[in-house]
């Protein structure tokens, strides 16, 4: 771009005239008339921000039309239609929707920032982003920030890692900050901070470690991690999780530093390796399958493993991580299990909600949950179910959908 | 001068034209007088200050009314403004956190920074994730900005082009304000029954105003709009146990639905609450009922005292 260091010279220039003729009193608390460049984006624009989350499951049907359910509201709109989509990832804000000839990145609109100690809420129009270039599936990572930051993309048949630059996203305009090729193989590119991990294939083909990335997309001298048969990401307030066959790496961004610990499972309990993690958006204790019969509980704050023995045959679990510790199933019969994550028991089930969707293979059930309540996709039944979990697994809502929600994402979050 | 920018802004165009063009609207019809330039981060120190120095500086704020202190952020020249700052005053703790970039930017640049939260006897927050880490929110008690303007007052008088005395008199009068603030909220609160000093709340601002005024704060979940669809009383438990077991009448929560929340309450676990909002973190727009700080903590000492007595 030959224009951009003249451009910056001149913005160099020009500022600070403006500073020497600022009007004396007159800046104080005013709007803001002189064009401020990052406003000009639309980062801002539109933005508003709310007194509660702006809950909502957005949609892909099997034709690739995104719609939006708010569930604030009860109202659906339509967003985008993309033509047929394959697969469908979130960080509860975008949606990165496999596509021919890459993945398209659509705006839900609605998100949540999570500060701590607290939390804050926005809406702006949703709409879609474009269409990120690359050839076959690609596997997501994304982190909890959706205005900040990195999101990675890792095409797995061709090897090309993308990392997208976030803020990019928010202002509604696609930048990588770099495009690495490895190998192909089942792969991730996880951003950590202004760092990454990416996973690298051994001679067998599978991944047997992540390197560490510097914000460029350079390595970083020394710094390769093993990580047998890599699989599953997730990112919490902690850090950010890898799955390895022999436990999992934690890696948290310090600014500068990036730090990667390794949490062992526990020795002398064999059970399947956690190979996805789910967890409620930002909190530390994540869960995954071990096998259909055994739940691997993991909290990233204490760095430790826990192996639950589950009450029913699952197919999908969650963690809610709340005061009673609920963990949330989807049985292999299509119900909604909710269990006690201390005890391992079954505290109450939902009938079956995705009986059909399990047993046609017209699409995976999503499920997805907050605070109060989680919820269901049942892409065949053509339903969205909200389940109260805390009274019963009481079925809240049901909203029926005009097409079949073939891929959900929970958003807002 | 002007002939120059033309020219400069026909050969760089679209975007360079505007900002010049903008910089021509807000600046050089009123020439700089000279006088100091205090960048201010929050609407609420900004007002603090002005009060405080009167027209011996140029404040400028950079946080707008009606904007979130943690996430506002600030444009180029913004940024431009505040490392060529005479002084930069922000609140610290953590607050800042969209613009604490800008701000150590700043203070690598050598410019002098006044951080308020350095003034002030600084409280934790008492539970949740953030338990034990310091809560930037001193403004909810009046007392600790007496403190914060003790400090101030010395960054200001030190400034070049700004008379001490001057500056002096004024942070006194404006002292003399916020005590009497401060001694209209301990009356306003002294009509309310110890018992019932609870504030029931989703808010996480208000450790210092507890602190100051003796009051308990009562975290509680306020169901949102998802949850108060098809309620349940599990739902509701968590606020109703915080109810019953302070005996207060109102909920102190900032809610998009108050009406079904109250709907609810009576109707799921029979009890009647009225549910009012609070100023937080920000100063209002004009008309917004929260111009300026004293305004604010006056507002909030009568909703609070109106809803508990």
């Amino acid at each position: 771009m030959p224009s951009r260091a003249p451009a910056l010279a001149l913005m160099g220039l020009i500022v600070p005239i403006g500073l020497a003729c600022s009007a004396p009193g007159q800046d104080t608390a005013a709007p803001r008339d002189e064009p401020a460049t990052e406003e000009d984006h639309g980062k801002v624009a539109g933005a508003a921000e709310l007194s509660e989350p702006a809950y909502g499951l957005t949609t892909v049907d099997p034709s690739g039309v995104v719609r939006h359910l708010d569930l604030v509201e009860g109202a659906e709109t339509g967003i985008a239609d993309l033509g047929p989509a394959t697969k469908v990832q979130t960080d509860g804000r975008f949606l990165f929707v496999d596509v021919a000839g890459g993945v398209d990145v659509v705006d839900s609109g609605v998100w949540t920032w999570d500060h701590v100690d607290h939390f804050h809420y926005y809406r702006a129009e949703p709409r879609g982003v474009g269409r990120l270039t690359g050839a076959g599936p690609s596997n997501v990572a994304t982190t909890t920030s959706s205005t900040s930051g990195g999101t990675g993309v890792f095409f797995t048949e061709t090897g090309e890692a993308v990392l997208l630059d976030t803020a990019a996203l928010a202002d509604g305009g696609l930048t990588e900050r770099y495009r690495l090729e490895v190998p192909p193989h089942e792969g991730l590119l996880v951003p950590v901070g202004e760092h990454a991990l990416l996973t690298e294939p051994g001679p067998d083909g599978t991944p047997d470690r992540v390197v560490a990335l510097d914000p460029e997309g350079e390595r970083l001298p020394g710094a390769a991690h093993r990580c047998e048969r890599a699989s599953g990401t997730i990112t919490t307030r902690v850090g950010t999780v890898v799955g390895c066959a022999d436990g999992a790496l934690l890696a948290t961004s310090d600014g500068d530093r990036l730090k990667v610990e390794r949490i062992p499972y526990p020795a002398g309990r064999p059970a399947p390796r956690a190979t996805s993690f789910a967890g409620r958006d930002g909190r530390p204790t994540v869960a995954a399958l071990a096998g259909r019969d055994r739940i691997w509980l993991l909290d990233n704050r204490q760095r430790a493993w826990r192996l639950l023995d589950a009450p029913v045959a699952l197919r999908q679990v969650t963690a809610v991580d709340d005061d009673d510790e609920h963990v949330l199933g989807l049985t292999v019969d299509g119900r909604v299990a909710v269990i006690d994550g201390v005890t391992g028991d079954l505290l109450s089930t939902t009938p079956p909600l995705a009986a059909a969707s399990l047993g046609s293979g017209v699409g995976e059930p999503v499920l997805v949950v907050d605070q109060q309540r989680a919820y269901l996709s049942a892409p065949a039944e053509r339903r969205l179910h909200e389940i109260d979990f805390r009274d019963g697994a009481r079925v809240a809502r049901t909203f029926p959908t005009p097409t079949s929600p073939l891929f959900t994402a929970g958003t807002g979050r | 001068m002007n002939g120059m920018r033309r020219t400069l802004a026909v050969r760089v165009g679209g975007l360079l034209s505007a900002l010049l063009v903008g910089a021509t609207l807000v600046g050089c019809d009123e020439a700089s007088d000279g006088r100091p330039v205090i960048v201010v981060s929050t609407n609420i120190l900004g007002d603090v200050v002005e009060e405080v120095v009167g027209s011996e500086a140029q404040v400028v704020t950079l946080m707008r009314p009606d904007a979130d202190p943690h996430s506002f952020e600030i444009s180029a020249r913004d940024a431009a403004r505040l490392r060529s700052a005479d002084l930069v005053v922000s609140n610290g703790l953590g607050l800042e956190e969209g613009l604490q970039q800008h701000l150590d930017a700043a203070d690598d640049d050598g410019v002098p920074g006044f951080v308020a939260g350095q003034a002030v006897d600084v409280i934790d927050y008492a539970d949740g994730d953030a338990a034990g880490t310091p809560d930037p929110h001193f403004w909810t008690d009046p007392a600790r900005m007496v403190d914060v303007v003790d400090g101030l007052v010395e960054a200001l008088a030190g400034l070049d082009g700004v008379d001490a005395a001057t500056v002096r008199e004024q942070a006194t009068a404006y002292t003399e304000q916020l005590r009497a603030v401060d001694a209209a909220m301990t009356s306003e609160f002294a009509a309310v029954p110890a018992a019932r000093r609870a504030l029931v709340t989703n808010h996480h601002v208000f450790g210092y105003l507890a602190d100051r005024y003796d009051f308990r704060i009562v975290g509680s979940v306020i169901p949102g709009g998802t949850t108060l669809a098809a309620p349940s009383a599990s739902d509701l438990a968590d606020l109703v146990s915080a109810v019953e077991e302070t005996g207060v009448r109102t909920v102190f929560a900032e809610s998009s639905s108050p009406d079904r929340l109250v709907r609810a309450l009576a109707e799921e676990a029979g009890i009647e609450v009225d549910v009012v909002e609070l100023y937080t973190e920000s100063l209002t727009a004009e008309g917004g009922g929260a111009e300026d700080y004293l305004t604010m903590m006056r507002v909030n000492a009568e909703r609070i005292a109106g809803g508990l007595r």
